[in-house]
C-alpha cells in the first residue's frame, strides 16, 4: 500500500512540475487578453522562440541554464512589444476574425525564422543537475524539478508584486477592469498594451527556459501543442483571470501525468484537449467564464 | 437567379477565365510540372472555397485540415481495403468529413469566436496525434501508406485527364456555393452573420443553419483532400500539419474574405507567389514571406485583393476632389 501512495505521489510531483511550464504560458494569454481582449495565438511560438534563445545562449555561454532566465525574459519582452506595436495595435477592434487570423501569420513568420537560423531538427540541452535526485521518504524528486517550481513560484510572485504595488502594474489592472475608464483616468492605454503584451511574451519566454532546461526535446514546429494546453488551462481557468490560470495549469498537469501514467503516454497531449472539448460542451464560457459584451 | 449576364463585366471576366482554364493544358499540355502545379491550384481553390463558405455563416476554422486530413483518409483507406475506384471513395471522403464536421459543429455552435478557434486549431493537432498513436495499425503511423491514383499513371495523357476532372468538380462546387449563398438559406446565414440576436428575433433558428455550413464546408474540404491524395499517391499524417489549415485562410483573406471570387483569386496569386519562391530556391524564407504578406494584407487591405480595384478608385477619386 505504501508503494502506491508513492507512486501517486510521485505522479503528482510530475504534475506539479509540467504544470508550472503551462500556468507561467496560461498566465501570460489571460493577462494579455485581460487588456486587449485578444488571444494572441502565436503565443506558443514565444514558448519556443524562449527554447531557443536559452538553447543558443548555453552554447555561447556555457553559464548555468537558470541564469539565462535573465536573457531569455528580457529578450522575450523586446519582442512581445514589436510585436504588439506592429502587428496587433493597427488591427486591434476591426473584428475578432481579424485579431484571430493576424496570428496565424506570426506563426508562420516565427516558426520558419526559427528553422532558418537554426534548422529544424529536434534538440535537447542537459542541466547541470540532470542527475541529481532528492530522496524525500518514498519519493525520488530530480533537483531539476524542484528549481523548476521554485522558480515558477518566485516569478509569478514578482508578477504579483509588480501588479499590486507598482504604478504600471495599477495601470494594467485598471485597464483590465475598464479600459475606457482607465482612459478617462489618464492611463496611456496603448502604452499599457505594449507592456501588457511585452509581459505575456516574457512569461512564455520564461516558460521555454524552463523547457528547455528540464531536458524536454524543442524544434521550430513545437509550440501548438502547449498553446493548446494553454488554452485548455484558460477555459478550465476562465478567460482573463489570472488565479484561474494558476489553479487550471496544476489541473493540466495532473490529469496529464495521471492520464500517461494509466492510460499510457501517447494520450498525454489529447487529454487536456478532450478535457477542454468537454468543459465547453457543458458550459460554452468557459469553466470560470462570464458572459461579457 | 441568372446563371450569366453578358452585361455585366464581372461575368465576362469570369467566362474568359473559364475559357482560359479549359485551354491553358493545350498549350503547356507536354509539361507535367506545370501541370501538376496547376492541379494542385485547383483542389486549393476547391479547399480554400469549402473554408470560406464557413465565414458566411459568421464562424471560422483555425484547423480545417482535420476535415482534410479526414477525407483524405477515410477515401484512402476506403479505396485500398475495399479497392473501390478512387472517384466512388472520394464521396465517401467527403461524408466522413461532414459527420466529423458536424459533430465538431455540434460542440461548437454555441462558442465564442475565440473557444471555437480554440477548439478547431486544437482538433487538427489532435488527430494528428491520434493518427499517429492510437490508430497507428490502421493508418501505418507517420510513415503513411500508398494509395492508388485518381487516374492511373498507365493511361497516356493521365494527368491531363486529372487536371479537367479536377477542374469540373472545382466549378460544380463554386457554382454550388454561389446557387446556395442566393437561396434562401444563404440569407438566413447572412442574417446570422450579421447579429445572431436579431436572426433570432426574426424567427431564424441560428443552430441548424451553423451546423449545415460546417457539414457542408467539411463535405467539400475532406473531397479536396481526397483529391490532393489521389493525386500524390500517398498518405501521410503531415496532411494534419498546422500549414494544411493555414493555407486556406492564407488564400481567403489574401483575396477577400466573404466572397466568392476571393479564396480563386487568392489561390492563384499565392500559389505563383509560393512556386515563384520554390524556384528561386527560397525554402523557409517563402513561408516568412508569405507570413509577412498575411499580416500586411490584414493590415492594410482587410477586404483583400478583390477590393483593389475598388481601392485604388476610391484613391484616385480622393485625390481629385
Amino acid at each position: 500500500m505504501d508503494g502506491t501512495i508513492g507512486i501517486l505521489s510521485q505522479v503528482a510531483f510530475w504534475g506539479l512540475y509540467s504544470g508550472c511550464i503551462y500556468i507561467l504560458l496560461a498566465t501570460g494569454l489571460n493577462l494579455i487578453f485581460g487588456v486587449m481582449k485578444i488571444v494572441n495565438f502565436a503565443h506558443g511560438e514565444f514558448l519556443m522562440l524562449g527554447t531557443y534563445i536559452t538553447f543558443f545562449l548555453f552554447v555561447i555561454s556555457g553559464f548555468n541554464p537558470y541564469i539565462l532566465l535573465i536573457g531569455s525574459i528580457p529578450i522575450l519582452i523586446i519582442a512581445g512589444v514589436i510585436v504588439e506595436r506592429l502587428c496587433f495595435r493597427p488591427i486591434l477592434g476591426t473584428g475578432k476574425l481579424n485579431e484571430i487570423f493576424i496570428s496565424l501569420g506570426l506563426i508562420y513568420i516565427f516558426q520558419n525564422l526559427v528553422a532558418l537560423i537554426w534548422t529544424d531538427e529536434w534538440r535537447s540541452m542537459r542541466s547541470p543537475y540532470a542527475d541529481i535526485l532528492i530522496n524525500l521518504g518514498p519519493l525520488q524528486l530530480p533537483l531539476d524539478y524542484l528549481i523548476i517550481i521554485t522558480v515558477t513560484a518566485m516569478i509569478l510572485v514578482s508578477l504579483y508584486i509588480f501588479l499590486q504595488k507598482t504604478a504600471l502594474g495599477r495601470a494594467i489592472r485598471a485597464a483590465s477592469q475598464n479600459r475606457k475608464g482607465a482612459m478617462l483616468m489618464g492611463v496611456n492605454v496603448e502604452k499599457v498594451d505594449m507592456l501588457t503584451f511585452g509581459i505575456g511574451a516574457g512569461l512564455a519566454g520564461a516558460a521555454g527556459t524552463l523547457w528547455a532546461v528540464s531536458g524536454q526535446v524543442f524544434n521550430p514546429y513545437m509550440g501548438s501543442i502547449p498553446a493548446i494546453k494553454g488554452f485548455a488551462i484558460i477555459i478550465l481557468g476562465g478567460l482573463g483571470s489570472i488565479p484561474g490560470a494558476i489553479i487550471g495549469g496544476l489541473a493540466i498537469g495532473m490529469v496529464e501525468n495521471f492520464t500517461a501514467f494509466t492510460l499510457g503516454g501517447s494520450w498525454k497531449d489529447a487529454v487536456s484537449f478532450i478535457l477542454l472539448i468537454v468543459v465547453l460542451v457543458i458550459r460554452p464560457t468557459g469553466l470560470f467564464g462570464e458572459d461579457e459584451e | 437567379m441568372k446563371l450569366f449576364d453578358s452585361r455585366d463585366p464581372r461575368h465576362l471576366l469570369m467566362v474568359g477565365f473559364l475559357v482560359l482554364a479549359f485551354l491553358i493544358p493545350l498549350v503547356i499540355g507536354s509539361s507535367l510540372y506545370y501541370l501538376t502545379i496547376l492541379i494542385l491550384m485547383l483542389i486549393f481553390i476547391i479547399y480554400a472555397s469549402a473554408w470560406n463558405f464557413l465565414t458566411f455563416s459568421g464562424q471560422g476554422s483555425l484547423g480545417h485540415a482535420a476535415f482534410f486530413g479526414l477525407g483524405g483518409y477515410a477515401a484512402s483507406l476506403m479505396a485500398v481495403k475495399l479497392g473501390l475506384p478512387s472517384l466512388v471513395t472520394l464521396v465517401f471522403g467527403g461524408c466522413f468529413a461532414a459527420l466529423i464536421g458536424v459533430l465538431i459543429g455540434l460542440t461548437c455552435v454555441r462558442l465564442r469566436e475565440w473557444f471555437l478557434a480554440m477548439v478547431t486549431f486544437g482538433f487538427a493537432v489532435i488527430i494528428q496525434t491520434l493518427i499517429v498513436s492510437q490508430l497507428a495499425p490502421v493508418t501505418g503511423g507517420w510513415d503513411g501508406f500508398p494509395v492508388p491514383k485518381l487516374v492511373p499513371t498507365t493511361i497516356p495523357g493521365y494527368l491531363m485527364i486529372e487536371y479537367y476532372l479536377v477542374l469540373v468538380i472545382a466549378i460544380a462546387v463554386i457554382l454550388i456555393f454561389r446557387y446556395l449563398l442566393q437561396s434562401r438559406i444563404g440569407l438566413a446565414l447572412a442574417a446570422i452573420r450579421e447579429n445572431e440576436v436579431e436572426a433570432r428575433a426574426a424567427g431564424i433558428n441560428p443552430v441548424p443553419f451553423k451546423l449545415f455550413a460546417f457539414g457542408v464546408s467539411a463535405f467539400v474540404t475532406g473531397i479536396a483532400g481526397s483529391l490532393e491524395i489521389f493525386h500524390f499517391g500517398y498518405i501521410t499524417p503531415e496532411i494534419f500539419g498546422i500549414d494544411l489549415s493555414f493555407w486556406p485562410i492564407i488564400y481567403s483573406i489574401t483575396g477577400g474574405l466573404g466572397t466568392l471570387s476571393g479564396p480563386i483569386v487568392g489561390t492563384i496569386v499565392v500559389t505563383l507567389l509560393w512556386d515563384g519562391l520554390n524556384a528561386l530556391g527560397l525554402t523557409y524564407a517563402r513561408f516568412i514571406i508569405i507570413g509577412v504578406l498575411l499580416v500586411l494584407i490584414i493590415i492594410f487591405l482587410p477586404r483583400g485583393l478583390v477590393s483593389l480595384p475598388e481601392e485604388i478608385r476610391k484613391r484616385l477619386k480622393g485625390r481629385r476632389s
